[in-house]
This record gives structure tokens, C-alpha cells and sequence, in this order.
């Protein structure tokens, strides 16, 4: 144990006296740390903007004037994503999918306003997220600083000497291992904080636990391929090669040949595509507005035949209302079944980029680091699923208000004249049966359990490089 | 005497493994980015061709099936596009961001515009691997990796004095050796561009142009690298210390720069947030109905004077007046959403003047530009669909305000989307 400690002391003395690895790891901390102050800035700017525009929202909807319900209906709501607790760290895919939403009767419509949509254009390859940098740009500086750890020893004859004297060459790779982790964790303590400061705005411990465990794993598994890069090479040149070239492989080739594969491999014809197919199966359905549309008919039949009167007139609750909720049910039943297939390409197309985890730890890490943070794809499905719920249900309340509240006759004649306008309209109070959206990211227990398989990718890569070292122990001498 | 050298630098490197799989992995990997990028292109004129023939088809029926000219305005949709143009498969650029297909009808544009038909996000997210990427990004890491060891490489080897002393110019040797690798390099990621280019038939000068980015790109790294190497191995630096300092370079130009610009950028030029756009639009739009009609004919009149005489109604409702107040709906948002398209102009213009201290951001957009993908082409695409907006109302104003029957003929020469933006 001593000599490992004292292997590993003796790479920090000289990192020190170099100046070089010292340089690059302040640099690694500087850089974490700013990253992660100006994302927690801007995302609880973010988060206060978008909390107040939903309370805006919500209450201009509550203040409308008395109205015909109908046109509560299209006059409609909008709602807002919140960000999740851990997006100070890990933004995900929030950056690129809409942040608002437009909710009204007869349609989905799509989230608005991504915040790629609205920046400068300059970040599309690198961005200040913490995540970035502890992803692609810590394993450079992994590199950086301990590329000769081995090689070093072995030019100088160092290495030699000290397996003469009977050090045992597992003790001498495991202290310049832990010297590497050391400095590694270093540039990840920003992130453990602000882990700690997501946990006191109500993220859960189990949650904030594994994302700063997942990053430790990965830290340990950068440090292990440096490890490995050096120690199979018999020269620093090589190693620093070698060690350059599979960071450019891992960090930023496949990722990007992982994205430009699924979409190759599973085009996706996008919602306007599938659109057209929907606006088919719904005149099938025939037009809600349009009470006397012929696909009403067995609806109309059955109700006077239930309440034993011949005219929809005579029936004890609006008919133009029935009909409305009817087709609103119909129509949400195959709009919904549209976009879950939809939902569902897209999960399959991020799922063929993900399996890329195999061949990078970097595509893993990102898609654990995502899946804890709750900001990745299912998390947006889940926040179009609910803005979709609320929507059903407030169109549905309203129509439930037009059908019973509001008499037929006066609703059938509203457009004679101004009064008999006035006079269909119900109370303003009914507008209150909007309930308010407040969205949080999926619970603990199913992020926790989704993210096994990306736990299990990362831990494969951290028993591969144990493997390799293993192997590359023996060739040392 | 120059070609002597060069020819025989070229054939002692042709025989070093290492330089020679190096460059077969570019090749391989521009190969890849050009493929994509031209599949890429097909699916989305393949979408929009399908997009337009459903389009007729869906509109024809719908027309037939109305007996008014407000309600064939207001069931029936147009499909608009932007054409991925011919060097687009070269440098997708914000393609995936920014909607390039949109379906409109003539209610109010400002709730409509912005609805996104977006790419998976998951997969914006990692981004895409073209041409403009291995270029802007890749390149610099390519270069250093070839050439930091151009001199100190031999001094390690020991051959270096050797060399010194048989080479007749030293500067001869060092520049062919580099003047070798450099055409490698440009020949391995250059070739498939110029075939991609010559499959979509590619306007030549744009592709020159492309050609002329790539290589004084990599003559700018060319540059720094062999320089940046004389002078540390003068110093006394080894090869893994100069090519750290240049990975430091790199780091500046491709993430540090863009992310602080980035972040300087949006906090100094702020303008209305989307949604205040979009509120403010359906609010003007929804108050129409409590209002009273002088206040939609009021303002809608400021526009279209030449209507003052036709807005007398026969009933409470009349579509006149519902798509008047969907124009005047627009137009109090109007000034809101300039604000919004503004913003995103004037952020550009201050990320084009920021990419002038990064060389890979600079590279990205000028080819972006040159493939009409970069968020000026977006706007002017915007721009196209507002126009078209515009021409619909135009054509169907007159057949609502001067009443008469309804006649299936008179929408024959309804206006259709045209792209105007060409390449």
C-alpha cells in the first residue's frame, strides 16, 4: 500500500515540477467551474421565466369574460417546461426541443421555441454545459497531464530500476493510476457540488447519488485508457499518439457517426408527414362543430331512443354539445395514436445512437448522465404526454359545460343578433376547471431503472480496460 | 528541383505505415460525411416531393367538399418547403434546428409560424457528421497530429542532425516533407466532396469556393503547426509538448471562443421571448369576439382601405370578419414579432463577427452559407412562407368581401408556394 501511495506521490511531485500537468488541470477545474456557474445561472433564469409565463398563462385564462364554452376552446392554453433540478449539469436534449406549447381544442400542436432555435448558432459542437466538459474535454485533459506516466519511466530507465528492486509492477500502475483518478476527481468536484445543490432543490439522493457516481465510474475509465495507452507504449510519442487518436475516436467520432447512422437507418417522415394521414382518419370522424354531420347520425339515433323523444331538441342536454365531446374523444383517440407512434420512432432512432454505448463510453455516459438528469428524449415525450392530457381534460370540461349548461335553443340561434349572442355564453366561473401544469421529470425509481443498461455499458467498459491492463501489465518488462 | 523533392519525400512516406493509414482513415472518414450527407439530402427532397403530391391531392378534396369561400380558406392547408440546396449535403448547418417544411392556412400567421416539424432532439443533440464538421473541427486535430512532429520527430529519432547536414537547403526538406503530407491530407478529404458535388451537379464556382475554405483552413494549421513546432524545438520542447500546446490552440478556436461568444451573445442582445408573440397574438385574436366589429374593421382597415365599403353583415357571424380580425390579429402582433426576427438577426451578425477569432467557427459558417443552411437561409425561408401568407390573403379578400356565390372555378388560380431562395 505504501509504495503504491508513494508512486503515487511521486507522479504529483513532478507533475508539480513541470508546470505543464499543473497548468492543464487548473484549466480543467477553472473551466468546470465556470461551466457549471453559468449554466446554474441561466437555468434558474430559465426556470423563473418559464414558471412565471405558465402562472401568467394560467391566470389570463381564469380572468376571461363570460363566453360561449366553445370559444374557451379555441382560445386555448399554453404551458411551459420547466427544467429539471439536474439540467444545471446535464441540459440534454432541453436545448433542443421547444420549451412552450400551445394547447386548444381539435389538435396537437408542437412544442415552440427551442432555445437552439433562438441562440447565436455558435454552439453546435461544443457548449458550457458542465456536462460537455466533463464528458469530452476531462478525458483530454486526463490525456494531457498523464499521456507519459509510464513511457516517462521507461525512457529514463526509472522504470527498469524499480522492478529490479522488486517493486511489484501492479503496485507501480496502480499508484500512477490513483494519481490520475486523483486529478480527475478534481475537475469533477464542481460538478459533486452542484450535484449537492440540484439535491436541496428537491432532487432526490438516490438520484443525485448514481449521476455522481456514473461520473466517477467514467473519470476512473478515462484514467484507465490513459493508463493503458501509456503503459503499452515504449515511447511517450506514442503514447500521446495513440492516446489523442482514440480520444477523437471515442469523444467525438462516434457520437456524431452514431446520430448520422440512426437517422440513415430509421428515417423518420416527421409530424407533417403523418399529419396528412391523421386529417384522413378524422373526416372519417366527421366535424365536431357540425352537428348535422352525417357521422353523428347513430349517435343522434341512439340518444333519442334513450331519453324517448323525436327531436334532439327535446333531448335534456345540448346535442351540439354531446356531439362535440363525442368527436373530441374520437379525435384525441387517433391523434394520440399518431403520436405515440411517432414518440415511438423517435425512441427507437435514439435507441439505435445509443447502442453506440458499446463502442464509446463517452455515447454512454452521456445517455446515463441524460436518463438521470432526466433531459433526454423520454423526458420530453413525457412532458408532450401531459401537456396532452391537460389539454383533453380542460377541452373536455369545457365541452361537458357546453352540454349542460348551456341550452340548446339559445346556442343554435347565437349568431341571429347581438343579444341572442350575449345570451349564449355560461359563467366565467366554469373556466376554473383548467388545472394547472407544473412539470417535473420522470419519478426516481424509472429513471434509476432505465438507466441499468447505460449503468451496465459503463461498467463493461470499465472491466474491458481492467482486462487490458491486466494484459499489458505482464508485457511491461 | 522542387519536384525532385517532393517527389522523393512522396515516395519515403508513402512507405511509413503510420502517415499512410492516418490518411486512408480521413478519406474514409469524408467518404462517410459526404455519404450521409447526400442520403441525407435525398430523404428530405424524397419528403418533400411526397409532401407536395399529398398536398394537391388533400386540398382538391377538401375544396370539393365546400360550399363557402371562408370555410375552403379555412379547412384547406399548403404545404411549404425549403429545398435542401445543392451543396447542402456538404454542411447541413442549423437544417436540423430550423424547420424547413411548414403547412399554413389563412388564419392568423403569428400562430402558426413558429409550430416546428423538428428533427429528433436526441439526435440534434449529438449532432451531425458532415463535410463542414471534419473540416471546421477535425481538421485542426488531423494537422496537428501529422505535422507537430515534423522536425522534433527526427531530432528523437536522432536522424535530425543527420538530415541538417546531408540536405542541401534545410528548409527544402522540412517544407516538402510538409508540403506532402498537407496534399495527402487535402486529396483524402477533398475527393469525396468533389464527388458528392458532382452527383448533385453542384453550381462550380460554390464548389470552388468550398475547395478554397477547406484548403486555407488547413494552410492556416499548416502554418501555426510547423511554426509553433520550429519554435518550442528550439526551446527544447519535445513532441508531446508541442502537440499538447497546439491541442491548447484547438481548444481556444473550437470551444472556447464559440462558448464564451456564445454566452456573451445572449446575454448582452436580448428581445421578446417567443412566447409574448404568440400571447399577444391569440389575445388580439380571441378579444375579437367580445369586442365590438368596429374595432376589428378599425384596424383592419389601416391595411386594406380598399375594403371601407364592404363591411356591412348580414348575421353575427360572417367570415369576412373572422378572417378580418385574424389579419388584425396579426398585425398587433406584427411589431412583437419583427422584435423576435431581429434578435435572432442581430445574434447573428454578432456570431459572425465572434467567428472572425475562431478559424473552425469561421470555416462552419462561410460553409453553411455557401450550402444556404445557415440561419440567414432559414430566415429568408421564413420570409418566403410570410410572403406566400400574404398572397393568399390577397387572393382571397376580394372573392370574401364582394360576396357571391361560391364557385369551385374561381380557386383555380389560387396562388401556390414557390421557393424563391436559389442555389
Amino acid at each position: 500500500m505504501s509504495i503504491i501511495k508513494s508512486v503515487m506521490f511521486d507522479e504529483w511531485r513532478y507533475w508539480r515540477r513541470t508546470k505543464v500537468a499543473t497548468t492543464v488541470i487548473l484549466i480543467g477545474i477553472a473551466l468546470a467551474l465556470a461551466s457549471v456557474i453559468v449554466n446554474s445561472i441561466e437555468v434558474r433564469q430559465a426556470s423563473a421565466e418559464r414558471t412565471e409565463l405558465q402562472r401568467i398563462s394560467e391566470q389570463t385564462f381564469f380572468d376571461q369574460p363570460d363566453r360561449h364554452p366553445h370559444r374557451m376552446v379555441h382560445y386555448g392554453h399554453y404551458v411551459f417546461r420547466t427544467p429539471s433540478p439536474l439540467s444545471i449539469i446535464e441540459p440534454g436534449v432541453d436545448a433542443f426541443t421547444g420549451t412552450a406549447m400551445f394547447l386548444e381544442g381539435h389538435q396537437q400542436n408542437t412544442a415552440m421555441f427551442s432555445e437552439q432555435r433562438q441562440s447565436s448558432g455558435l454552439t453546435r459542437f461544443s457548449s458550457l454545459s458542465p456536462a460537455f466538459m466533463l464528458q469530452v474535454l476531462v478525458p483530454l485533459m486526463l490525456i494531457l497531464v498523464g499521456y507519459s506516466c509510464v513511457t516517462r519511466e521507461r525512457e529514463a530507465g526509472t522504470l527498469h530500476v524499480m522492478i529490479t528492486q522488486g517493486v511489484k509492477v501492479r503496485d507501480i500502475l496502480a499508484g500512477k493510476f490513483f494519481s490520475l483518478a486523483g486529478s480527475g476527481m478534481l475537475m469533477l468536484a464542481p460538478l459533486a457540488i452542484a450535484s449537492l445543490w440540484a439535491g436541496v432543490h428537491g432532487e432526490s439522493l438516490a438520484i443525485t447519488a448514481s449521476f455522481v457516481l456514473g461520473y466517477v465510474v467514467y473519470i476512473l475509465v478515462w484514467s484507465a485508457i490513459v493508463l493503458w495507452g501509456s503503459t503499452i507504449s515504449s515511447r511517450s510519442n506514442a503514447s500521446f499518439a495513440i492516446l489523442i487518436a482514440l480520444w477523437v475516436v471515442l469523444c467525438i467520432l462516434v457520437p456524431r457517426i452514431a446520430s448520422t447512422t440512426a437517422a440513415s437507418l430509421e428515417p423518420s417522415p416527421g409530424k407533417l408527414e403523418t399529419d396528412f394521414s391523421v386529417v384522413e382518419e378524422l373526416r372519417a370522424l366527421g366535424d365536431g362543430h357540425n352537428a348535422s354531420d352525417p357521422a353523428y347520425e347513430k349517435l343522434k339515433q341512439d340518444l333519442l331512443s334513450q331519453y324517448g323523444v323525436d327531436d334532439v331538441a327535446d333531448l335534456p342536454m345540448n346535442f351540439r354539445g354531446v356531439v362535440l365531446t363525442y368527436s373530441e374523444k374520437k379525435l384525441t383517440d387517433v391523434l394520440n395514436k399518431y403520436a405515440e407512434a411517432r414518440m415511438d420512432e423517435e425512441l427507437s432512432q435514439a435507441e439505435i445512437a445509443r447502442q453506440f454505448g458499446w463502442l464509446s463510453p463517452m455515447v454512454s455516459m452521456r445517455t446515463f448522465s441524460m436518463m438521470i438528469a432526466g433531459t433526454n428524449l423520454e423526458n420530453h415525450h413525457r412532458f408532450l404526454r401531459e401537456a396532452e392530457d391537460l389539454r383533453f381534460d380542460f377541452v373536455q370540461a369545457l365541452n361537458h359545460a357546453h352540454e349542460h349548461d348551456l341550452d340548446y335553443h339559445t346556442d343554435i340561434n347565437r349568431y341571429v343578433n347581438d343579444d341572442t349572442a350575449k345570451a349564449a355564453r355560461v359563467d366565467a366561473s366554469h373556466w376554473q376547471v383548467l388545472s394547472s401544469f407544473d412539470f417535473a421529470p420522470e419519478s426516481a425509481q424509472f429513471r434509476l431503472s432505465h438507466s441499468l443498461r447505460y449503468a451496465l455499458q459503463l461498467l463493461l467498459w470499465a472491466g474491458l480496460m481492467l482486462a487490458l491492463i491486466k494484459r499489458a501489465s505482464r508485457g511491461v518488462m | 528541383m522542387l519536384f525532385a523533392d517532393f517527389y522523393r519525400e512522396m515516395r519515403f512516406l508513402s512507405k511509413q505505415r503510420y502517415i499512410v493509414l492516418f490518411l486512408s482513415a480521413v478519406f474514409a472518414l469524408s467518404a462517410f460525411a459526404v455519404w450521409s450527407g447526400l442520403h441525407e439530402t435525398k430523404l428530405q427532397q424524397a419528403t418533400i416531393e411526397r409532401l407536395l403530391e399529398k398536398d394537391s391531392v388533400d386540398r382538391e378534396n377538401v375544396l370539393a367538399g365546400q360550399g363557402d369561400y371562408g370555410s375552403a380558406a379555412y379547412y384547406s392547408f399548403h404545404v411549404t418547403y425549403s429545398e435542401p440546396s445543392s451543396l447542402a449535403f456538404a454542411a447541413m448547418g442549423q437544417r436540423d434546428t430550423f424547420p424547413w417544411k411548414h403547412r399554413i392556412r389563412m388564419l392568423a400567421l403569428e400562430g402558426q409560424i413558429y409550430e416546428t416539424d423538428a428533427e429528433n432532439p436526441e439526435l440534434s443533440l449529438f449532432g451531425r457528421f458532415d463535410f463542414a464538421f471534419i473540416v471546421s473541427v477535425l481538421l485542426p486535430i488531423f494537422v496537428i497530429l501529422l505535422l507537430h512532429d515534423l522536425r522534433s520527430g527526427e531530432k528523437e529519432a536522432g536522424r535530425y542532425d543527420l538530415l541538417v547536414a546531408s540536405a542541401k537547403k534545410q528548409h527544402k526538406l522540412w517544407l516538402s516533407r510538409a508540403l506532402v503530407i498537407t496534399t495527402g491530407l487535402a486529396l483524402a478529404m477533398l475527393v469525396p466532396l468533389l464527388v458528392g458535388a458532382a452527383i448533385t451537379q453542384a453550381p462550380l464556382a460554390k464548389t470552388v469556393a468550398m475547395v478554397l475554405i477547406t484548403l486555407a483552413h488547413l494552410l492556416f494549421w499548416v502554418v501555426v503547426t510547423v511554426i509553433a513546432g520550429r519554435m518550442m524545438l528550439a526551446r527544447g520542447q519535445n513532441s508531446p509538448r508541442i502537440a499538447s500546446a497546439l491541442l491548447g490552440v484547438w481548444l481556444l478556436a473550437t470551444v472556447i471562443v464559440p462558448v464564451v461568444s456564445d454566452t456573451l451573445i445572449n446575454q448582452s442582445i436580448t428581445g421578446p421571448n417567443g412566447g409574448e408573440v404568440v400571447l399577444t397574438q391569440r389575445e388580439a385574436v380571441n378579444g375579437a369576439w367580445d369586442q365590438p366589429y368596429s374595432v376589428t374593421w378599425d384596424e383592419f382597415l389601416k391595411t386594406h382601405p380598399e375594403w371601407a365599403d364592404y363591411t356591412d353583415m348580414e348575421s353575427s357571424f360572417d367570415w369576412k370578419w373572422y378572417y378580418g380580425f385574424q389579419q388584425a390579429g396579426d398585425q398587433h402582433a406584427a411589431e412583437l414579432s419583427k422584435a423576435y426576427r431581429d434578435t435572432i438577426v442581430r445574434k447573428d451578425v454578432a456570431a459572425g463577427k465572434a467567428s472572425l477569432m475562431s478559424p473552425a467557427m469561421l470555416t462552419q459558417r462561410l460553409m453553411s452559407s455557401l450550402a444556404s443552411t445557415d440561419i440567414s437561409a432559414s430566415l429568408a425561408y421564413e420570409q418566403d412562407v410570410r410572403d406566400f401568407h400574404a398572397s393568399l390573403r390577397q387572393f382571397y379578400y376580394p372573392l370574401l368581401f364582394k360576396g357571391g356565390e361560391f364557385e369551385l372555378e374561381q380557386l383555380a388560380d389560387m396562388p401556390l408556394y414557390q421557393q424563391r431562395l436559389s442555389n
